[in-house]
Protein backbone atom coordinates (compact mmCIF):
# COMPACT_ATOMS: atom_id res chain seq x y z
CA UNK A 1 0.00 0.00 0.00
CA UNK A 2 1.28 3.48 -0.59
CA UNK A 3 1.64 5.80 2.25
CA UNK A 4 -0.73 8.04 3.03
CA UNK A 5 0.19 10.68 0.59
CA UNK A 6 0.50 8.53 -2.44
CA UNK A 7 4.48 8.42 -2.71
CA UNK A 8 6.72 5.33 -3.26
CA UNK A 9 8.78 4.83 -0.65
CA UNK A 10 11.17 1.76 0.98
CA UNK A 11 8.40 1.31 2.80
CA UNK A 12 5.74 0.51 0.43
CA UNK A 13 8.13 -1.55 -1.26
CA UNK A 14 8.75 -3.52 1.98
CA UNK A 15 5.04 -3.80 2.37
CA UNK A 16 4.39 -5.34 -1.33
CA UNK A 17 7.43 -7.64 -1.30
CA UNK A 18 5.75 -9.06 2.07
CA UNK A 19 2.71 -9.68 0.08
CA UNK A 20 4.90 -11.42 -2.16
CA UNK A 21 6.00 -13.43 0.60
CA UNK A 22 3.24 -14.74 1.60
CA UNK A 23 2.30 -15.55 -1.72
CA UNK A 24 4.98 -17.35 -1.76
CA UNK A 25 4.33 -19.41 1.09
CA UNK A 26 0.87 -20.30 -0.33
CA UNK A 27 2.82 -21.64 -3.33
CA UNK A 28 5.46 -23.40 -1.67
CA UNK A 29 2.24 -25.06 0.41
CA UNK A 30 0.29 -25.38 -2.28
CA UNK A 31 2.52 -27.34 -4.63
CA UNK A 32 2.42 -30.25 -2.33
CA UNK A 33 -0.94 -30.85 -3.01
CA UNK A 34 -0.35 -30.32 -6.61
CA UNK A 35 2.01 -33.03 -6.66
CA UNK A 36 -0.29 -35.23 -4.79
CA UNK A 37 -2.76 -34.45 -7.48
CA UNK A 38 -0.52 -35.35 -10.19
CA UNK A 39 0.43 -39.08 -9.14
CA UNK A 40 3.87 -40.28 -10.07
CA UNK A 41 4.32 -39.46 -13.67
CA UNK A 42 3.48 -35.34 -13.15
CA UNK A 43 5.10 -35.00 -10.06
CA UNK A 44 8.27 -34.03 -11.55
CA UNK A 45 6.66 -30.89 -13.03
CA UNK A 46 5.01 -29.97 -9.58
CA UNK A 47 8.96 -30.38 -7.61
CA UNK A 48 10.33 -28.03 -9.96
CA UNK A 49 7.68 -25.45 -9.48
CA UNK A 50 7.92 -25.94 -6.05
CA UNK A 51 11.56 -25.78 -5.75
CA UNK A 52 11.55 -22.60 -8.09
CA UNK A 53 9.28 -20.86 -5.69
CA UNK A 54 11.15 -21.89 -2.78
CA UNK A 55 13.70 -20.70 -3.60
CA UNK A 56 11.96 -17.15 -4.46
CA UNK A 57 11.15 -17.70 -1.21
CA UNK A 58 14.01 -17.93 0.46
CA UNK A 59 15.75 -14.46 -1.29
CA UNK A 60 12.50 -12.44 -0.37
CA UNK A 61 13.07 -13.53 3.34
CA UNK A 62 16.58 -13.04 3.42
CA UNK A 63 15.95 -9.47 1.67
CA UNK A 64 13.45 -8.06 4.20
CA UNK A 65 15.64 -9.48 6.91
CA UNK A 66 18.37 -7.69 6.15
CA UNK A 67 16.28 -4.41 5.54
CA UNK A 68 15.05 -5.43 9.17
CA UNK A 69 11.57 -5.29 7.64
CA UNK A 70 9.62 -8.27 9.00
CA UNK A 71 9.34 -11.36 6.78
CA UNK A 72 6.15 -12.47 7.36
CA UNK A 73 5.94 -16.21 7.99
CA UNK A 74 4.27 -19.40 6.59
CA UNK A 75 0.82 -20.71 8.04
CA UNK A 76 0.38 -23.76 9.27
CA UNK A 77 -1.97 -24.44 6.62
CA UNK A 78 -4.40 -22.64 3.80
CA UNK A 79 -7.57 -23.31 2.77
CA UNK A 80 -7.79 -25.08 -0.70
CA UNK A 81 -10.06 -22.88 -3.02
CA UNK A 82 -11.50 -25.68 -4.31
CA UNK A 83 -11.49 -29.36 -3.94
CA UNK A 84 -8.64 -31.37 -5.74
CA UNK A 85 -9.86 -34.30 -6.90
CA UNK A 86 -7.77 -35.38 -9.68
CA UNK A 87 -4.72 -34.62 -11.55
CA UNK A 88 -7.19 -31.71 -13.55
CA UNK A 89 -8.27 -30.03 -10.34
CA UNK A 90 -4.14 -30.26 -9.55
CA UNK A 91 -2.94 -28.54 -12.64
CA UNK A 92 -5.47 -25.68 -11.99
CA UNK A 93 -4.92 -25.55 -8.62
CA UNK A 94 -0.91 -24.92 -9.98
CA UNK A 95 -2.70 -21.99 -12.06
CA UNK A 96 -4.20 -20.53 -8.77
CA UNK A 97 -0.19 -20.45 -7.40
CA UNK A 98 0.96 -18.92 -10.25
CA UNK A 99 -1.94 -16.05 -11.12
CA UNK A 100 -1.39 -15.36 -7.40
CA UNK A 101 2.23 -14.90 -7.19
CA UNK A 102 2.18 -13.07 -10.31
CA UNK A 103 -0.45 -10.85 -9.16
CA UNK A 104 1.92 -10.03 -6.07
CA UNK A 105 4.93 -9.46 -8.46
CA UNK A 106 2.97 -7.03 -10.73
CA UNK A 107 2.43 -5.25 -7.15
CA UNK A 108 5.72 -4.80 -6.26
CA UNK A 109 6.71 -3.43 -9.39
CA UNK A 110 3.57 -1.22 -8.89
CA UNK A 111 5.38 -0.44 -5.46
CA UNK A 112 8.76 -0.49 -5.68
CA UNK A 113 11.04 2.03 -5.64
CA UNK A 114 14.63 0.20 -6.11
CA UNK A 115 15.65 -0.83 -9.62
CA UNK A 116 17.23 -4.35 -8.05
CA UNK A 117 14.18 -5.08 -6.93
CA UNK A 118 12.21 -4.68 -10.25
CA UNK A 119 14.92 -6.29 -11.69
CA UNK A 120 13.88 -9.00 -9.18
CA UNK A 121 10.25 -8.86 -9.54
CA UNK A 122 10.40 -8.77 -13.31
CA UNK A 123 12.02 -11.93 -13.76
CA UNK A 124 9.52 -14.20 -11.19
CA UNK A 125 7.16 -12.58 -12.54
CA UNK A 126 7.97 -13.41 -15.73
CA UNK A 127 8.55 -17.30 -14.30
CA UNK A 128 5.46 -17.85 -13.25
CA UNK A 129 3.66 -16.95 -16.31
CA UNK A 130 5.60 -19.69 -18.09
CA UNK A 131 5.02 -22.14 -15.82
CA UNK A 132 1.08 -21.01 -15.47
CA UNK A 133 1.40 -21.97 -19.28
CA UNK A 134 2.19 -24.82 -18.84
CA UNK A 135 -0.60 -25.51 -16.25
CA UNK A 136 -3.37 -23.96 -18.03
CA UNK A 137 -2.98 -26.52 -20.60
CA UNK A 138 -3.36 -29.44 -18.67
CA UNK A 139 -5.55 -27.86 -16.76
CA UNK A 140 -7.71 -27.12 -20.39
CA UNK A 141 -7.95 -23.56 -20.23
CA UNK A 142 -7.88 -21.59 -22.79
CA UNK A 143 -6.24 -19.53 -23.75
CA UNK A 144 -3.21 -20.78 -21.94
CA UNK A 145 -1.62 -17.78 -22.37
CA UNK A 146 -2.42 -14.65 -20.60
CA UNK A 147 -1.71 -10.74 -21.94
CA UNK A 148 -0.91 -9.16 -19.22
CA UNK A 149 -0.43 -11.57 -16.04
CA UNK A 150 -0.68 -10.41 -12.92
CA UNK A 151 -3.19 -7.03 -14.03
CA UNK A 152 -6.66 -7.43 -12.53
CA UNK A 153 -9.19 -8.21 -15.46
CA UNK A 154 -11.24 -5.46 -17.02
CA UNK B 1 0.36 -30.25 5.69
CA UNK B 2 0.01 -29.84 9.32
CA UNK B 3 -1.98 -33.25 10.80
CA UNK B 4 -4.04 -31.19 13.15
CA UNK B 5 -5.02 -28.48 11.37
CA UNK B 6 -5.19 -24.76 12.80
CA UNK B 7 -8.81 -23.86 13.94
CA UNK B 8 -9.17 -21.60 11.18
CA UNK B 9 -6.93 -21.71 8.16
CA UNK B 10 -6.35 -18.10 6.52
CA UNK B 11 -8.37 -18.29 3.30
CA UNK B 12 -5.96 -19.48 0.06
CA UNK B 13 -7.56 -17.48 -2.56
CA UNK B 14 -9.43 -14.73 -0.45
CA UNK B 15 -6.63 -13.38 1.71
CA UNK B 16 -3.47 -14.28 0.43
CA UNK B 17 -3.95 -14.30 -3.10
CA UNK B 18 -5.88 -12.14 -4.57
CA UNK B 19 -5.74 -8.98 -1.92
CA UNK B 20 -2.35 -7.69 -3.92
CA UNK B 21 -4.10 -7.81 -7.07
CA UNK B 22 -7.36 -5.65 -5.33
CA UNK B 23 -5.26 -3.68 -3.11
CA UNK B 24 -3.47 -1.19 -5.50
CA UNK B 25 -3.76 -1.81 -9.20
CA UNK B 26 -7.10 -0.21 -9.63
CA UNK B 27 -4.96 3.19 -10.92
CA UNK B 28 -4.40 1.07 -14.51
CA UNK B 29 -8.14 1.08 -14.73
CA UNK B 30 -7.32 4.84 -14.72
CA UNK B 31 -4.53 4.76 -17.54
CA UNK B 32 -1.77 4.89 -15.45
CA UNK B 33 -3.21 8.59 -14.07
CA UNK B 34 -1.33 8.81 -10.64
CA UNK B 35 1.75 8.16 -11.54
CA UNK B 36 1.51 11.36 -13.62
CA UNK B 37 1.00 13.57 -10.61
CA UNK B 38 3.79 16.02 -9.34
CA UNK B 39 5.61 15.17 -6.39
CA UNK B 40 8.87 12.53 -5.40
CA UNK B 41 7.30 10.23 -7.89
CA UNK B 42 6.45 12.38 -10.75
CA UNK B 43 7.17 11.05 -13.96
CA UNK B 44 10.07 12.23 -15.76
CA UNK B 45 10.23 13.35 -19.87
CA UNK B 46 13.23 10.73 -20.06
CA UNK B 47 10.40 7.84 -18.67
CA UNK B 48 7.52 9.32 -20.95
CA UNK B 49 10.00 9.29 -23.76
CA UNK B 50 10.94 5.73 -22.75
CA UNK B 51 7.56 4.56 -22.14
CA UNK B 52 6.47 5.70 -25.57
CA UNK B 53 9.43 4.16 -27.59
CA UNK B 54 7.91 0.57 -25.86
CA UNK B 55 4.60 1.67 -27.63
CA UNK B 56 6.79 0.91 -31.02
CA UNK B 57 8.52 -2.55 -29.90
CA UNK B 58 4.61 -3.58 -29.36
CA UNK B 59 3.27 -1.95 -32.53
CA UNK B 60 6.13 -4.09 -33.83
CA UNK B 61 4.88 -7.19 -32.40
CA UNK B 62 1.82 -7.01 -33.71
CA UNK B 63 3.09 -6.19 -37.28
CA UNK B 64 5.36 -9.26 -36.83
CA UNK B 65 2.32 -11.72 -36.21
CA UNK B 66 1.00 -10.27 -39.21
CA UNK B 67 3.62 -10.71 -41.66
CA UNK B 68 4.00 -14.35 -40.20
CA UNK B 69 0.71 -15.34 -40.09
CA UNK B 70 0.61 -13.94 -44.08
CA UNK B 71 3.82 -15.88 -45.24
CA UNK B 72 2.33 -18.83 -43.27
CA UNK B 73 -1.48 -19.11 -43.10
CA UNK B 74 -1.39 -22.39 -41.19
CA UNK B 75 0.87 -20.65 -38.40
CA UNK B 76 -1.91 -17.75 -38.63
CA UNK B 77 -4.67 -19.69 -37.49
CA UNK B 78 -2.39 -21.40 -34.90
CA UNK B 79 -1.50 -18.05 -33.17
CA UNK B 80 -4.72 -16.10 -33.66
CA UNK B 81 -5.04 -15.82 -29.79
CA UNK B 82 -1.70 -14.71 -29.44
CA UNK B 83 -1.86 -12.24 -31.62
CA UNK B 84 -5.10 -10.45 -30.71
CA UNK B 85 -3.24 -10.99 -27.14
CA UNK B 86 -0.26 -8.79 -28.64
CA UNK B 87 -2.86 -6.31 -29.82
CA UNK B 88 -4.85 -5.80 -26.64
CA UNK B 89 -1.15 -5.30 -24.65
CA UNK B 90 -0.84 -2.37 -27.46
CA UNK B 91 -3.70 -1.15 -26.17
CA UNK B 92 -2.46 -0.99 -22.50
CA UNK B 93 0.26 0.16 -23.32
CA UNK B 94 -1.38 3.60 -25.88
CA UNK B 95 -3.59 4.23 -23.03
CA UNK B 96 -0.82 4.53 -20.76
CA UNK B 97 1.48 6.29 -23.03
CA UNK B 98 -1.07 8.65 -24.49
CA UNK B 99 1.74 11.24 -26.18
CA UNK B 100 3.30 8.22 -28.11
CA UNK B 101 3.13 8.93 -31.95
CA UNK B 102 0.70 6.35 -33.63
CA UNK B 103 2.02 6.17 -36.83
CA UNK B 104 1.86 2.43 -38.18
CA UNK B 105 4.54 0.22 -37.75
CA UNK B 106 6.95 -0.71 -40.87
CA UNK B 107 5.14 -3.27 -42.70
CA UNK B 108 7.58 -6.37 -42.65
CA UNK B 109 7.91 -8.56 -45.87
CA UNK B 110 7.67 -12.22 -46.54
CA UNK B 111 11.33 -12.28 -47.97
CA UNK B 112 12.52 -10.70 -44.28
CA UNK B 113 10.14 -13.44 -42.46
CA UNK B 114 11.91 -16.26 -44.02
CA UNK B 115 11.05 -19.98 -44.44
CA UNK B 116 10.54 -20.47 -40.83
CA UNK B 117 7.88 -18.41 -40.13
CA UNK B 118 7.35 -19.64 -36.41
CA UNK B 119 10.97 -19.38 -35.69
CA UNK B 120 11.15 -16.31 -36.95
CA UNK B 121 8.39 -14.78 -35.08
CA UNK B 122 9.24 -16.72 -31.56
CA UNK B 123 12.24 -14.09 -32.17
CA UNK B 124 10.53 -11.16 -32.75
CA UNK B 125 8.86 -12.02 -29.39
CA UNK B 126 11.32 -13.02 -27.33
CA UNK B 127 13.52 -9.79 -28.48
CA UNK B 128 9.88 -7.93 -27.47
CA UNK B 129 10.08 -9.15 -24.22
CA UNK B 130 13.25 -8.77 -22.91
CA UNK B 131 13.31 -4.63 -24.46
CA UNK B 132 9.72 -4.71 -22.15
CA UNK B 133 11.27 -6.16 -19.13
CA UNK B 134 14.77 -3.36 -19.77
CA UNK B 135 12.29 -0.56 -20.24
CA UNK B 136 10.90 -1.81 -17.06
CA UNK B 137 13.55 -1.22 -14.78
CA UNK B 138 13.82 2.92 -15.41
CA UNK B 139 10.28 2.93 -14.94
CA UNK B 140 8.21 3.40 -11.63
CA UNK B 141 4.21 2.58 -10.25
CA UNK B 142 1.45 1.30 -12.70
CA UNK B 143 4.22 2.13 -16.04
CA UNK B 144 6.45 -0.50 -14.03
CA UNK B 145 4.27 -2.32 -13.46
CA UNK B 146 2.44 -2.48 -17.10
CA UNK B 147 5.91 -3.12 -18.63
CA UNK B 148 6.72 -5.99 -16.45
CA UNK B 149 3.28 -7.66 -17.24
CA UNK B 150 3.70 -7.35 -21.20
CA UNK B 151 7.07 -8.71 -20.53
CA UNK B 152 5.73 -11.90 -18.75
CA UNK B 153 2.54 -12.01 -20.87
CA UNK B 154 5.19 -12.44 -24.21
CA UNK B 155 7.46 -14.96 -22.10
CA UNK B 156 4.62 -16.99 -22.04
CA UNK B 157 3.97 -16.60 -25.72
CA UNK B 158 7.14 -17.67 -26.64
CA UNK B 159 6.44 -20.69 -24.43
CA UNK B 160 3.54 -21.59 -27.04
CA UNK B 161 5.54 -21.01 -29.97
CA UNK B 162 8.36 -23.12 -29.35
Amino acid sequence: MADDSGTLTMSTENAALREALAAEHVAVWGYGVVGAGLGPTGRGRATDAETAHRDVRDQVTALLAERKANPVREQAAYELPFPVLSAVDAAALAVVLEDGTAAAWVRVLDQAVERTTRELAVGWLSGAEVRAVGWRGAAGKKPVTSALPGLPKK
Amino acid sequence: MSPTPPPAPPGFSRRTLLAASAAGLALFVAGCTSSSAAGPNAVTSKQENDLAAQVAVQRAVVAAYAAAGAADPALKTAVADLATQAEEQLAALRAAAPGARSSAAASTSPAAVGANARAWLRAQVKAAAASHATACLGQSGARAALLGSIAAGLRGQDVRLA
